[in-house]
């Protein structure tokens, strides 16, 4: 006796109908999971925070004296810690046991990455209705776009964890790019909004950026193996 | 019994300053840290950022370093990081949910924390110095001229230390993920605001802010130091004092809490937190005490007076029109230029009474102040026989200049130096000169090859020299007529006009009437 050609549910699974359903709330608490375990709820309120300081930098008038990379200096930095805190969701706890039963992982990873930016460009051009922002939401687009790209792409090699450095890296070549009144396109903040140049730049690091935290995620080390934050 | 015989005892271990235990525990850490995953990052911005641009500069040390120790770049591009290192470091045990675990330990939890802490500061300390010491030994392959300002380097490495320190405490006190990114933008933020405070306050507390040049690195001259003078270490001292200060600030701050250790190292915790406190208090109260002098900035309380003495040299010299021409040897490649601006002249004048017999370069002054411009006079001629005393530290020098438009040619250079060196042949001093004065000026200049028409421009271009608000008209009028007429006298009859009226000339006691 064989079990072959049995079409018969298993005792005790869902009806079709119920299974669906079932696999949409499975769906839904894995994706509550995973953001949870990237302390997604807090990088949101800390997004929120730097909406609200880059809402009072242009309430207030907070400036710094002085040429281009002066002046976009207090936005840059804003945008740039912006790409810091989405870089460092990135990071996950359990490594190993993770990516091997993790099916779904990678389509975890990018749906996060994508959301979270879009929240990060959200609040700040909600922040930016406070005042006028050179370059307004269109540049708020594409310097927190590229500047998240580079954060991915720091969490690729250097881990989730250091994932800041990379957007720090990129923020201390940009403003010395603007003093010296360099224009490369890969430094996006100096070009205009409307630059197709910056903004074909800036869409290409994100692009790469993604992929590469989706098919391959964040570096890990052995180092850092076991339950961490 | 025969076994309890052969039984001795061990002979006791020997006890240094530091216990073995502690030293094992930081070898551990040091392997353990995260800090050398970061140091390839930060050596492509060291590179780009504070080495790159500062090649465009002459080379001298004062230029050199302007940009990369005078306004912090080095700091701002180590510091955040480590900031950012330490914070993940110090937040270790909170994240993995071992705080508990590791105060249960023998070792108090602040020492080892401590010793967390310390491996990251060698870390950050170490790269600091060897990145700085790789790009000094690149200065000196290029033969940049003068003495590396040592003092300003380990004022930089206490900044990286005091980042480290202040990274740490954040982590410690805030074991998320997320203190890393907020200690290193936190500590970006507060060095822009340095810099940003430090180009308006050219004295008082904001000279302690580590990215502020006013005062230490600029002033009038912004490159004799090192090379006629010795680096002050006065404000360096007074900001390592501050950093220092912050560091064993925040280094109490993660003793205080109740699990750090027992009543008394709490204590103690608390004690270093308040010393730091005072330490970096004192600091920005000497620093807001300083006054500028002639070779930068003193802090009495600080002190010695034997750095006031001139740094000896032998001078290299060469001869002009038969005048010696002697240069510090740090500015020996620029000797040619010299000599070539020179030439036309010495030989204009060339043993006539009150001609320079020689021509010295001088040290540039922080604090000058004589020229007509408001600055200081970059030549001078004084003493008997008169001697013409160079302040080359002020003036552009040919080739790159970093803080120029662009490179500077020779020609430009010559021009500029045959503007100060007329200036100073005629007696003018602190103002244009007379009309007298002015039209001969003007004729030497013509006779050195620099025409009527590009004279106001060369006056508005050289630095320190126009006057404020007064601009020179168009090289028209009775003084150039009279420079048209001296200027079109044959070589021998303007010498022996000059050897007849020079002195004369810059007592000004001549007029416009008297010239030829």
């Amino acid at each position: 006796m064989t079990t072959a050609g049995l079409r018969r549910p298993a005792p005790g699974s869902l009806p079709a109908a119920a299974g669906r359903r079932g696999t949409a709330v499975t769906g839904l608490r894995l994706a509550r999971l995973y953001l949870t375990s990237r302390r997604v709820p807090l990088a949101l309120v800390l997004l929120a925070g730097l909406g609200g300081l880059l809402w009072s930098a242009l309430h207030w008038h907070w400036g710094i004296a002085g040429g281009a990379a002066a002046r976009q200096f207090i936005p840059l930095t804003i945008e740039s810690g912006t790409a810091a805190v989405i870089a460092v969701t990135t990071h996950g706890p359990f490594g190993e046991p993770e990516r091997a039963a993790g099916r779904w992982l990678p389509w975890l990873r990018l749906g996060e990455a994508v959301g979270i930016t879009g929240v990060a460009v959200g609040l700040l051009t909600a922040g930016a209705t406070a005042g006028v922002m050179a370059g307004g939401s269109l540049a708020i687009l594409r310097n927190v776009g590229g500047l998240a790209g580079v954060g991915l792409l720091s969490a690729g090699v250097l881990g989730g964890a250091f994932g800041w450095a990379g957007p720090l890296a990129y923020l201390l070549i940009t403003e010395g790019a603007l003093a010296h009144r360099s224009t490369t396109p890969w430094i996006w903040p100096t070009r205009l909004p409307h630059d197709r140049g910056g903004a074909i730049c800036a869409g290409l690091v994100i692009a790469a950026g993604l992929v590469l935290i989706a098919v391959r995620g964040p570096r890990e080390s052995g180092r850092e193996s076991g339950p961490t934050d | 019994m025969a076994a309890a015989t052969a039984v001795r005892d061990r002979a006791p271990r020997t006890v240094g300053v530091v216990p073995h235990g502690a030293l094992r525990m930081l070898r551990v850490e040091l392997r353990r840290n995260a800090m050398p995953w970061i140091l390839p990052l930060i050596a492509a911005l060291f590179w780009f950022d504070s080495y790159r641009p500062s090649t465009a500069t002459a080379p001298l040390y004062g230029l050199r370093t302007f940009w990369n120790l005078g306004q912090g770049h080095t700091i701002i591009d180590f510091g955040p990081f480590v900031a950012g290192v330490a914070a993940w470091m110090g937040s270790r045990d909170g994240r993995r949910g071992l705080a508990d675990l590791v105060t249960a330990t023998a070792r108090p939890r602040w020492a080892t924390q401590l010793a967390t802490w310390a491996s990251t500061a060698i870390w950050g300390v170490g790269a600091y110095l060897i990145f700085v010491g790789v790009m000094f030994a690149m200065y000196a392959w290029q033969g940049v001229g003068g003495d590396p300002p040592w003092w300003w380097v380990a004022d930089g490495a206490v900044a990286v230390t005091a980042f480290s320190a202040f990274g740490f405490a954040v982590g410690a006190y805030w074991p998320s993920r997320f203190a890393a990114p907020l200690a290193t933008f936190g500590g970006f933020l507060a060095m822009a605001m340095s810099s940003q405070t430090g180009f308006g306050q050219p004295a008082g507390w904001a000279l302690i802010l580590p990215t502020n040049s006013n005062g230490a690195f600029t002033g009038n001259s912004d490159v004799d130091s090192g090379i006629f003078y010795h680096w002050l270490p006065d404000l360096p001292i007074a900001r390592i004092m501050f950093l220092g200060g912050i560091a064993l600030f925040m280094l109490g701050l993660t003793g205080v809490p109740a699990r750090a250790g027992g009543f008394w190292l709490r204590r103690a915790a608390a004690v270093l937190a308040i010393a730091g406190a005072a330490l970096a208090g004192t600091g920005v109260g000497l620093a807001s005490g300083a006054q500028m002098t002639a070779h930068g900035v003193v802090i009495s309380a600080l002190h010695d007076a034997a750095d006031d003495a001139p740094t000896t040299y032998t001078p290299v010299c060469g001869h002009t029109a038969g005048v010696p021409v002697c240069l510090n040897p740090a500015y020996g490649r620029y000797l040619p230029d010299v000599k070539s601006a020179l030439a036309p002249l010495f030989a204009e004048v060339a043993g006539v009474p009150g001609a320079p017999v020689r021509a010295v370069q001088v040290a540039a002054a922080y604090n000058g102040g004589a020229g007509p411009g408001g600055g200081p006079l970059v030549m001078t001629l004084s003493g008997q026989p008169p001697v013409l005393h160079m302040s080359l530290g002020q003036v552009n020098l040919p080739g790159v200049c970093g803080f120029c438009g662009g490179p500077v040619a020779a020609r430009p250079f010559a021009n500029q130096l045959r503007l100060m060196i007329v200036h100073a042949l005629v007696g003018a001093r602190g103002s244009l000169g007379n009309p007298a004065q002015q039209a001969v000026m003007a004729a030497l200049l013509r006779v050195a090859g620099v025409p009527f028409a590009a004279q106001p421009r060369l006056i508005t271009a050289t630095a320190n020299f126009e006057a404020p608000g007064v601009k020179p008209g168009p090289a028209t009028g009775p003084v150039y007529a009279a420079a048209g007429r001296l200027a079109a006298l044959p070589a021998t009859a303007r010498h022996a006009w000059f050897a007849a009226n020079l002195v004369a000339l810059q007592a000004g006691r001549l007029t416009l009437k008297e010239l030829p």
